[in-house]
């Protein structure tokens, strides 16, 4: 990987009278693709916006190449493009949107060439939709013709902000393709937010995990959020829907989150040897998915309904027939919790 | 009603002979309302955009102040601007006074809270993810307010016709800053309202006509631009 890109240092952004985003210190490099995970409101929108220099933060600094960079700077303005959740259409055709950037620019060369070749990135024929108005495309559609407004740009950075959210399944895959075509053929650096960690796991070089607007490692951490009950044994503990309990030592505040950094998978009919502190979850396994970075296979098991994360060998998968739909125990140690 | 009859036959005789007093006042009103509201917009949507893009204190006052402004009474800029224009006044020597830049001038103070607040309305209610959008395709502030203000076009359009409907039937300022001068300041609603009083309705009702067919125009116009782009 290359020399960092960003680097990101005590950067503070406060909405409101309130800190939304604290990073004490991240880097990112050139050419990687860094997703972003964590649960709505956790401030992964406005760590887009912060480094698509589309605001600027309360305080902090975020460095591009080596130099702090802010809003309208010209080192960042036509390198760095964000494509938000909501993806915005102008009110013109979509030929005009996509060429939008190049025109602002100045950059007029081959342009019916080029806004046909954006548009074809993202499964579009430029014949059928270059003259049609904005309104009149479906929401995958318009969010397919404002990636390809950003593409048609060959951006140093794309930073995605749940690219594929309420889009059918094909705008979604095509989303997704172009962006890694980016990449591969440009060394476009991505940013990407999103829900779908499957596919964040899968592509991504490296996933951060975002929470009430702080980092919290990887991803893999399963943050439980309270409020806390006091429970049997001096135990603290939280009541699921279906009324099983998760247990934990007494949490510095009753609404403190708690973090399970790691949790093992057995089979359901599969006895538990009785150990001290740990503690036994039923629940059943819905999704599985291979990290590229690290060759891991993170498996998603759903405990009532809260989705647990946790990081199994391949031997391990296979051996115990750990699939989609099978029902297991989570087993955590209950002295290993962390809290948030 | 015969008076009235013979009056708008008398009106179309006068337009299709080229009267010269009537295009006097033709003319004179379309050079005022032109000046104004180049003038108006050329301040006023700047202004607008800044109300209703940036937050800033005092922004719910500052928004009361343009709306108070909009039922402005057009008697009353006529005298301000009078007694800035007289020679006693502190502009006396700007010689504005019963000139077309003077009725103009004050035509600007009548639309400026128009276009103003219109234009504010339009863009605070534009989305906004057009301000993320405009940034993140690489727009410079300079872009990002005049692309801003291209996708509220249609309401600043429908701002720019309030303020030039406004301009172009106002007699008040006309009247004390013009002084309804013949041949020079005479604008047609002036007219209109000297040649009633004389008793003359074929002159009054011709400059009316023409009121009524500029409007056409300027509405036609408009709506064609609309549907163009």
């Amino acid at each position: 990987m290359g020399e960092p890109l960003y680097f990101i240092t005590d950067l503070v952004h406060v909405y409101r009278g309130q800190a939304v985003l604290r990073i004490d210190r991240l880097d990112i490099p050139a050419g990687s693709i860094v997703g972003v995970i964590g649960p709505n409101g956790s401030g992964k929108s406005t760590f887009l916006k912060l480094v698509g220099f589309v605001e600027k933060p309360t305080a902090g600094e975020i460095a591009y190449n080596g130099k702090p960079a802010a809003p309208f700077a010209l080192e960042v303005r036509h390198k760095v493009s964000l494509m938000p959740q909501e993806s915005f259409l102008m009110k013109r055709t979509v030929s005009n949107n996509v060429a939008y950037g190049l025109k602002i620019r100045k950059d007029l060369d081959r342009l019916e060439l080029r806004i046909q070749t954006a548009l074809s990135w993202v499964g579009l024929d430029a014949a059928e939709f270059a003259k049609r108005p904005s309104y009149a495309l479906s929401g995958g559609e318009a969010q397919r013709v404002a990636l390809a407004a950003r593409l048609i740009l060959k951006p140093e950075v794309l930073l995605l902000d749940e690219p594929t959210a309420s889009i059918d399944a094909l705008s979604a895959q095509l989303i997704k393709d172009a962006a890694l075509k980016a990449r591969s053929e440009w060394g476009t650096t991505l940013i990407i937010a999103s829900h779908d960690w499957q596919w964040l796991y899968g592509v991504c070089d490296r996933v951060v995990h975002l929470v009430r607007g702080r980092l919290m490692g990887s991803g893999r951490e399963n943050i439980i959020f309270g409020p806390w009950e006091p429970g049997p044994n001096g135990l603290w503990g939280k009541v699921l829907a279906d009324g099983q309990r998760i247990l934990v030592q007494k949490p510095p505040e009753a609404l403190s989150a708690a973090v399970i950094d790691h949790a093992a998978i057995v089979p359901a009919e599969r006895p538990i040897p009785n150990r001290d502190h740990q503690v036994s979850l039923s629940g059943v396994i819905t999704r599985l998915a291979l990290e590229k970075a690290s060759g891991d296979i993170i498996g998603s098991v759903l405990v009532a309904n809260l989705p647990f994360t946790t990081t199994l060998a391949e031997s391990e998968v296979r051996e115990n027939g750990l699939y989609p739909g099978r029902r297991v125990q989570l087993l955590y140690d209950i002295t290993s919790v962390r809290w948030f | 009603m015969d008076f009235l009859v013979q009056g708008f036959l008398r009106a179309i005789e006068l337009l299709f002979a080229g009267d010269a007093e009537t295009f006097s006042a033709v003319s004179a009103t379309l050079v005022v309302s032109a000046y104004s509201l180049a003038a108006t917009l050329a301040m006023g949507l700047p202004l607008g955009f800044c109300l209703g893009y940036f937050d800033f204190r005092l922004k719910k006052q500052v928004r009361v102040v343009v709306d108070t402004l909009l039922s402005l009474p057009t008697v009353f800029i006529g005298l301000v601007v009078y007694a800035f224009f007289t020679n006693r006044g502190p502009l006396g020597e700007w010689g504005l006074l019963f000139t077309l830049s003077g009725i103009a001038v004050g035509l600007t103070i009548l639309a400026l809270p128009i276009v103003i607040a219109l234009s504010a309305t339009a863009v605070e209610s534009m989305d906004r993810q057009l301000r993320v959008t405009l940034i993140s395709l690489g727009a410079s502030r300079h872009q990002l307010f005049l692309s801003t203000l291209w996708e509220a076009r249609l309401s600043i359009l429908a701002a720019a016709l309030t303020a030039y409907g406004r301009v172009m039937t106002e007699v008040g300022i006309a009247m004390m800053v013009g002084g309804n001068i013949k041949w020079q300041t005479r604008t047609i609603t002036t007219a209109i309202a000297l040649e009633t009083n004389k008793g003359e309705f074929a002159m009054g009702i011709a400059l009316g006509l023409v009121l009524l067919l500029i409007a056409f125009a300027v509405n036609v116009s408009v709506s064609t631009l609309r549907k163009r782009y």
